[in-house]
């Protein structure tokens, strides 16, 4: 089963971020892969290791930097890559825009499935998988936490999580899923694994020479961290009645709790 | 008198040889030329050489294991002969040294008996084994003999009564006891017979000096009462028992685990220079062109690696002090190396063509059992706290724990096989420098608000204080980084810190089997030190401790590195550091040896010094300790694995600590300091126990108050 993996980078989760008008100070950021496309990667890596065919490959957007979490998922196992090297380009895209873009890569390969992760974890859109099934033209069925395939490669038997439960679809490929927390255990990508990584072909591409015109549907305009975690209170006094009442009037009256 | 005319002698042959040609003797020559030929036949059929031809082609990197023969050979000799790491356990030291002091003097006596009769006094009539010199001879082949008898009815006692659960039990070890004893005493009851025969007897020359035999004449008077006919048979019959006995105890040498009398000198005689490092680097070329990394089949250690496994004899010492065995963890350091030795045999049978020739087989052809998993289990593998126990207690300096370390790497490096929760722990590392996975900005966050030095600042320091990890990122701990920076700042040492330019020094990478994040790491921090041109660092963690001063020399990192107990020591030995405030109450106090410092670095003294210097007052040492300290369980990698099998071992350990009176244990050791804590609190001991840093302890007694005038207003607020 020919499979495309479509990756963002982004920054580590312990990272520290600071805001810089509508976007953040890039300097001294460690950049990992999206967890949740870590997911899709590993789905796509065992469904060719089941099927013992086919070819995985790896898109993203991004900047000089992205082939990093090119080559991790090329470490991981993944066959070829293309990187959509577009600093400008991934600068002002919105989910649109890259949608776009991963969909223009996209369209010029063979697959019988695409995988994304369900949202990256910086800007938490969650849109692409959506939108790029629509510019593809193919189905999409999003937070998938099984997934098996027909021997025929005709359809795909998913089951993706709903609101309490969990709901089992049919859908034929080719088609876009993309993956939540659950669908697997990504691997540590082996040290040759690593080395090999290296050696593999990725194919470096602007997104104007892939032909995409459509830009960015929306703007950043500004961006902000979340407050700072105010200190705790200690109510002070040796008297515990004087506490407790002191207590409930800030429950009552400061944070209006009760 | 064999016609020597010596009268303060004996005839060597009494009561063996006919009269005329002596046939017996010539006799014996054929039955001893025999019992060699038969040994080494007995080498053969015991798989001896086709286990060496095995070991030959191992292909593992080796360091020269001869060179400075000379030391080689008198370290050899006085750790033989001395039974210096023999004697470390006095039950078995004794017994084993008693019985091969008695096997070399009577070897000796042997050899010295044998040169007078059978080569000496034939070609040229001297007999020297007369006056003096024989009674001299006469009374130490007795007392060693007796020893010797001594030495195998305790090692008896201890197979049969005391079997301590460690030991292992086959066959030979109690035929060999026997076997041992069979000889000795037919030995001294014929010489107990010649003497009632020719000795005992007032009108002998050497009745006067028939005590010169103790063990032979007080036999002796066990045979007072047969007549001279009786004697001379049963002397006779048991001659040649003893004589056949000790033939054939030289071709049972080459069945059974007596092969140890060659091959534990031999492995003594080719042990590493120095014990540290115990595990090889993997040289940084080889993570580019190399195919394979880690170890998997056999071939791929080293020649010495495998000949470990013809030293080692079962003892078991190994196993005593294991921390995983002792918590019933799958592992004996001891079965490891069986095991070994034993595949050692299975495969050269798969490798050996019908010429005798050994071939290194190709995976598609070998389909025998396989190292990892057949041999030697995952959980085996994963068991080991690198606690260094194994390798400190093996007489015949036998690297027990580094062959797992090998077998990690490959199913790290290789297969990506490794426990769950670890794979955080290398992501944590590779992303943010630490095992925790916490932001590699916030490493120096602990420092704030306590004006500690900082290299980027201040340039240069005599002494880099190299936080670690822990000291960093470790609630727990920081307290005892704080402790450390203030203490340094109050004796004046000019120091500084690297801040957020510190990485993790990669400690558990390399025991877990990364050696490629171990490396990367490594490398960092050696680049960030060359660059402040750092000569001396001061370590808070034991495990930075051992891997900056060792491990980073490998790679080209060569620091003077010291532990933090080393300099605090020094430094209240030269009066920069006063502690003449008062600790408060410990209640009676226990040392907890960090395995790091103690085994890996010989770091004892210095802890106990700095407790006896901060006025703990009742100090008390736990079972085990110094060299024979239990792990906490946090090293190797273990701090960040699920511990599923079998017992905790840090709850093991702190039941030491209660079960050795003491109110506090002290560690040295933000591992050890974390188990232990956990430790208590998990056996709901908090009432009873506490355990501390040293640090903590000596900030408290130098009267620094660790608290910035920052975490005051926090822990207001909170």
């Amino acid at each position: 089963m020919n499979t495309v993996v479509c990756i963002k980078q982004v920054p580590d989760t312990e990272t520290l971020i600071k805001v810089q008008g509508a976007g953040i100070v890039q300097d001294g950021v460690k950049w990992v892969m999206n967890p949740y496309d870590e997911f899709a990667v590993e789905e796509a890596l065992r469904q060719k290791e089941k099927m013992k065919a086919g070819a995985v490959t790896v898109v993203s957007l991004g900047p000089d930097r992205a082939i990093e979490a090119i080559r991790t998922a090329l470490a991981m196992g993944a066959d070829t890559a293309v990187h959509i090297n577009d600093a400008a380009f991934a600068e002002k895209a919105d989910p649109y825009a890259t949608a776009a873009a991963l969909a223009a890569a996209v369209k010029g390969l063979t697959y019988d499935a695409v995988f994304v992760g369900k949202q990256a974890i910086d800007d938490d859109a969650g849109q692409v998988p959506a939108m790029l099934g629509e510019m593809l033209g193919i189905p999409v069925v999003t937070m998938v936490i099984k997934f098996d395939v027909a021997d025929d490669k005709s359809k795909a038997t998913v089951t993706r999580e709903v609101e309490g439960g969990v709901a089992v679809i049919e859908v034929p490929l080719p088609a876009v899923f993309s993956a939540q927390k659950g669908l697997n255990e990504p691997r540590y990508a082996s040290l040759p694994g690593i080395m090999k990584a290296k050696k593999k072909p990725v194919d470096a591409k602007t997104a104007a020479a892939l032909g995409v015109t459509e830009g960015p549907k929306t703007v950043v305009k500004e961006m902000s961290l979340p407050p700072a975690r105010q200190a705790g209170k200690k109510i002070a006094g040796d008297d515990a009645a004087a506490k407790a009442k002191e207590l409930a009037r800030i429950l009552h009256e400061d944070v209006k709790a009760v | 008198m064999h016609g020597s005319g010596a009268e303060i002698s004996r005839e060597v042959f009494w009561n063996i040889l006919g009269p005329g040609f002596p046939t017996e003797q010539v006799l014996l020559y054929i039955i001893a030329v025999g019992a060699f030929l038969l040994f080494f036949q007995g080498l053969a059929r015991g798989g001896f050489f086709t286990r060496l031809k095995a070991i030959m082609k191992a292909q593992g990197p080796e360091i020269d294991r001869v060179n400075k023969p000379w030391e080689r050979f008198w370290y050899t000799v006085i750790d033989v002969f001395g039974q210096k790491k023999i004697l470390r356990e006095p039950f078995q030291g004794i017994f084993h040294s008693f019985i091969l002091w008695g096997f070399i003097a009577l070897v000796i006596t042997t050899a010295i008996v044998f040169a007078q009769a059978d080569i000496i006094w034939p070609i040229w009539h001297v007999w020297f084994m007369k006056d003096g010199f024989y009674l001299g001879l006469s009374l130490f082949a007795d007392v060693f003999g007796a020893l010797a008898i001594i030495g195998v009815l305790m090692a008896l006692y201890r197979r049969y009564v005391m079997k301590p659960k460690w030991l292992d039990e086959k066959a030979e070890d109690k035929i060999v006891l026997w076997f041992i004893l069979g000889i000795l005493v037919t030995g001294f009851v014929v010489e107990g017979l010649r003497i009632q025969a020719t000795e005992a007897n007032p009108s002998s020359p050497m009745y006067q000096y028939i005590w010169t035999s103790p063990v032979g004449r007080t036999m002796a008077f066990l045979f007072s009462g047969m007549s001279i006919e009786a004697i001379k048979g049963t002397h006779f019959m048991l001659w040649w028992a003893h004589v056949l006995g000790a033939f054939g105890f030289i071709i049972y040498i080459a069945y059974s685990k007596l092969l140890h009398i060659f091959m534990a000198p031999a492995n003594i005689f080719l042990r590493a220079d120095v014990q540290n490092p115990p595990i090889k680097v993997m040289p940084p070329e080889m993570f580019e062109n190399a195919e394979t990394f880690g170890i998997h089949k056999l071939e791929e250690y080293s020649w010495k690696d495998l000949f470990d496994s013809e030293a080692c004899i079962r003892c078991g010492r190994c196993v005593e002090v294991c921390p995983a065995f002792n918590t019933d963890k799958p592992l004996k350091p001891r079965d490891v190396i069986q095991n070994m030795r034993t595949y050692i045999e299975q495969k050269a049978k798969f490798a050996m063509d019908l010429n005798g020739n050994y071939r290194i087989l190709s995976d598609e052809e070998y389909t025998g059992p396989a190292l990892i998993g057949d041999t030697i289990e995952k959980d085996t593998i994963w068991a080991c706290t690198t606690c260094m126990a194994c390798v400190e207690a093996c007489p015949c300096y036998i690297n027990q724990f580094p062959k797992l370390i090998e077998l990690r790497r490959y199913l790290v490096m290789m297969e990506s096989d490794f426990p769950a929760e670890v794979l955080d722990v290398f992501k944590g590392m590779e992303n943010n420098s630490n095992p925790w996975s916490i932001g590699a900005h916030v490493r120096a966050d602990w420092a704030k608000g306590h004006d500690i030095p900082l290299m980027s600042e201040k340039g240069g320091a005599e002494y880099l204080f190299y936080v670690g990890c822990a000291g960093a990122f470790d609630d727990l701990n920081k307290k005892v980084a704080i402790s450390l920076a203030k203490i340094f700042k109050a004796a004046g040492l000019d120091f500084a810190i690297l801040g957020t330019e510190e990485g993790c020094c990669g400690d558990s990478a390399k025991k877990i089997g990364n050696e490629y994040i171990y490396q990367a790491l490594a490398m960092a921090n050696i680049e960030t030190f060359k660059a402040y041109n750092v000569k001396q660092i001061i370590t808070m963690c034991p495990h930075g401790y051992n891997t900056l001063k060792h491990d980073y020399k490998e790679l080209g990192g060569n620091f003077e590195v010291f532990h933090y107990t080393e300099i605090l020591d020094k430094l209240i030995k030269d009066g920069s550091l006063k502690l003449n405030q008062p600790v408060g109450d410990l209640g009676t106090v226990t040392y907890h040896d960090s395995c790091y410092l103690g085994r890996y670095n010989n770091v004892y003294k210095q802890p106990r010094n700095i407790l006896k210097a901060a006025g703990v007052g009742n100090m008390v040492e736990m079972a085990s300790h110094h060299a024979k300290s239990f792990c906490c369980g946090a090293g190797g990698g273990r701090m960040w694995m699920e511990e599923d099998l079998g017992a905790r071992i840090n709850q093991t350990r702190t039941k030491e600590v209660e079960a050795a009176g003491a109110k506090t244990v002290c560690t040295a050791c933000p591992f050890c300091y974390t188990m232990l804590s956990d430790g208590i609190k998990e056996l709901e001991l908090s009432e009873k126990l506490q355990a501390i840093d040293i640090a903590v302890l000596v900030a408290k007694a130098a009267g620094i108050d660790i608290k910035s005038s920052d975490a005051d207003e926090k822990e207001a607020a909170s």
